[in-house]
């Protein structure tokens, strides 16, 4: 091995060397940090809502005009039965919300009256009996909702519902280990008895700072019957979620002139929904995405034109190597082994600035360690393009003839 | 030794053919010193890469060694061009990143020799220059004298069957080049067979044999009266 020369060669180019090692360090610990951001945002991205997302659509809708809670919850009534019988509806409720919708009503769950502190934050899901089968989310204890426990309910009523049903999560928050049907919780001051336990449903919010609860949902048995109007989803029978698209607003329509539904929003499949929730989300995962390859692309280029340069430089002296012995192969392991050397030290302070950056995310913005894997990935690929940058100007290198050494005079 | 036998090189171009060697022939038994003569362009250098093997030829034979090496490869040229021959280059041409030892070293590292046995050829080689002093020096901390006798030491360490020198006192001073002459006389004294491009005719009279080239071909000495009388001289003035 030539390492020795190698190092003493390297020693007579400090600022060169120097300046590439540390660019290969700044990058390593950029791409680090960024990659790991990016599998964090991806996971997000990813993460299950509970519901059955491929048949279902959400309406919103308005209405025009004032009326009184009563007349409200009675065209909320109405529109279910057209919705319900619309041909390849499957099953259709009405709510305030639904998972990734990006906002809505959250609110805390005490155990007790008197409590100062709530024991969970929550997501609070209107829903009737069909609000379940709708979503097709599955219920893990207890029951589902009696028709005769759904009531309307005005904007200005409390929420004091005499049951509700829970998320697992939630459950498993408020009374681990325990069997949470039959107990009683606090929702804004009323009590309320948990009568059935949901196995999987997401909050509105992907937000960061729901993600304390971004599992731990509420259903009240309840249909919000206000003049503003709310949501409609609807489920569609297998294959059939365009045509329903298409068909619902109409049918809506036809039964009742005085609503607005927007042509842009007011109708979107739950693909729709999951890609806009997530929209900055994949934003933030490309662009960082991008300034790695950015990155990548500008230490390529440097240790190229570094590599380059020396190779030009040096022309006379791989001429001598050659007349001296040196075979093709020699020159071309040379050039690696040199670029090798220099990436191996970049990495190595790569690898502590890639710490040091983290731990200062860690403190200013909750961001989780950095995975060893990321930094061992990190330095692969920063070792594995330092040996392909390096490739074409130590072939160009090697290709140098032994008769430059004479010429050389 | 080295054998070359109706030997030509040609440099082609779209509209031109230059002959820089042309039926060229020459024997060079081992042991010998033999300097090689001749003007401006008439083929010295051109002979000597080629003696060399650092360029390749376009006809006739060559035979170094007892080897032909017209069908060579480029790994088998450049095992050949470290085992068995010694260059020294009018301009020394040490690599100005190593110093003294890495410099002498740089050959027996492509030979993959291990490192004891370089470092004592190394030194024995540096010793033999009288510089053995200077092993961690650089290039550019030595005289034009010593870094020649550097590039020496670097041709010996390897025991080469023939050294091959192109114009080695051409960038020193009068007593630098001498110092260099004697100890290339030395080390053929010791068996070298050395085969030395110089265009003085001081130098070649302290060959054994004389090789002139004119126009890429060997003429006799007779054919240029004037080198014949110059040489003739530099023996005559010769303190041996």
């Amino acid at each position: 091995m030539q390492i020795k020369p190698i190092l003493s060669a390297l020693r007579r180019h400090k600022a060169g060397t120097f300046l590439i090692a540390m660019q290969i360090a700044l990058t390593l610990a950029i791409v680090c940090n960024a990659l790991f951001i990016i599998q964090q945002r991806l996971a997000h991205l990813s993460e299950p809502t509970g519901v059955d997302e491929q048949n279902i659509l959400v309406i919103q809708n308005e209405w025009v005009g004032s009326s009184t809670p009563a007349q409200a919850d009675a065209r909320i009534r109405e529109d279910l039965r057209v919705l319900r019988e619309l041909p390849g509806v499957a099953d259709a409720t009405a709510s305030n919300s639904y998972p990734l919708r990006g906002s809505g009503w959250d609110d805390g769950v005490k155990l007790k009256a008197d409590q100062l502190q709530d024991s969970s934050g929550a997501t609070i899901y209107f829903g009737d009996e069909r609000f379940l089968g709708t979503l097709g989310l599955k219920l893990a204890a207890g029951r589902n909702f009696r028709a005769e426990e759904i009531t309307g309910m005005d904007v200005r009523d409390r929420l004091a519902p005499p049951v509700v049903m829970v998320t697992r999560a939630l459950a498993d928050k408020l009374f681990p280990g325990s069997d949470a049907v039959g107990q009683t919780i606090y929702l804004a001051g009323s009590p309320t008895t948990i009568v059935g336990v949901v196995d999987l449903l997401q909050a509105q919010s992907v937000d960061r700072w729901a993600s304390a609860f971004a599992y731990r949902s509420v259903i009240v048995p309840r249909r919000l019957g206000i003049s503003l109007g709310g949501f409609y989803i609807v489920r569609a029978m297998p294959g059939q979620l365009q045509d329903v698209m298409r068909a619902a607003p109409k049918a809506l329509f036809a039964n009742n002139p005085r609503r607005v539904i927007n042509d842009e929003d007011g109708v979107l499949s739950f693909k729709e929904v999951r890609a806009r929730a997530y929209e900055r989300d994949r934003g933030m995962a490309i662009l960082m995405g991008v300034i790695c390859l950015v990155l990548l692309a500008i230490t390529a280029a440097g240790i190229v034109g570094l590599t380059s340069f020396w190779v030009g430089q040096r022309r006379k002296q791989i001429g001598v190597r050659r007349a001296l012995g040196a075979t093709r192969q020699d020159i071309l392991h040379y050039f690696m082994t040199e670029n090798l050397l220099i990436s191996v030290g970049g990495v190595l302070a790569g690898m502590l600035l890639a710490v040091a950056i983290n731990l200062w995310l860690v403190t200013r913005f909750e961001m989780q360690r950095l995975s060893l894997l990321y930094l061992l990935g990190g330095v692969v690929i920063l070792l594995l393009l330092g040996q392909g940058a390096v490739l074409a100007p130590a072939m160009r290198a090697s290709r140098v003839p032994p008769v430059e050494a004479p010429r050389s005079v | 030794m080295l054998k070359m036998t109706h030997l030509s090189k040609v440099y082609r171009t779209e509209v031109v053919e230059t002959y820089a060697l042309r039926d060229f022939n020459i024997n060079v038994n081992e042991g010998e010193f033999v300097a090689v003569t001749g003007p401006s362009g008439s083929g010295k250098t051109t002979f000597l890469t080629i003696a060399g093997l650092l360029e390749t030829f376009t006809g006739g034979q060559y035979h170094l060694d007892g080897v032909e090496v017209s069908n060579l490869n480029d790994n088998e040229r450049s095992r050949i061009r470290n085992e068995k021959i010694g260059f020294i280059f009018q301009a020394f041409n040490l690599i100005p990143d190593l110093n003294v030892f890495d410099n002498v070293e740089v050959p027996l590292r492509y030979r993959g020799m291990k490192a004891p046995e370089r470092k004592e050829r190394i030194m024995n080689a540096l010793d033999r220059v009288g510089l053995a002093s200077r092993a961690k020096h650089y290039p550019a901390e030595l005289s034009g004298g010593q870094q020649q006798r550097v590039a020496i030491a670097r041709a010996l360490a390897g025991s080469p069957r023939l050294l091959l020198a192109d114009e080695p006192t051409g960038n020193l001073d009068t007593q630098m080049a001498r110092g260099v002459m004697e100890l290339l006389e030395e080390i053929h004294r010791e068996g070298a067979t050395i085969v030395m491009v110089t265009h003085d005719p001081e130098l070649a009279a302290r060959a054994q044999r004389n090789v002139h080239i004119i126009d890429g071909q060997v003429v006799d000495l007779a054919e240029d009266p004037r080198f014949h009388h110059a040489v003739h001289q530099a023996r005559a003035n010769s303190p041996a």
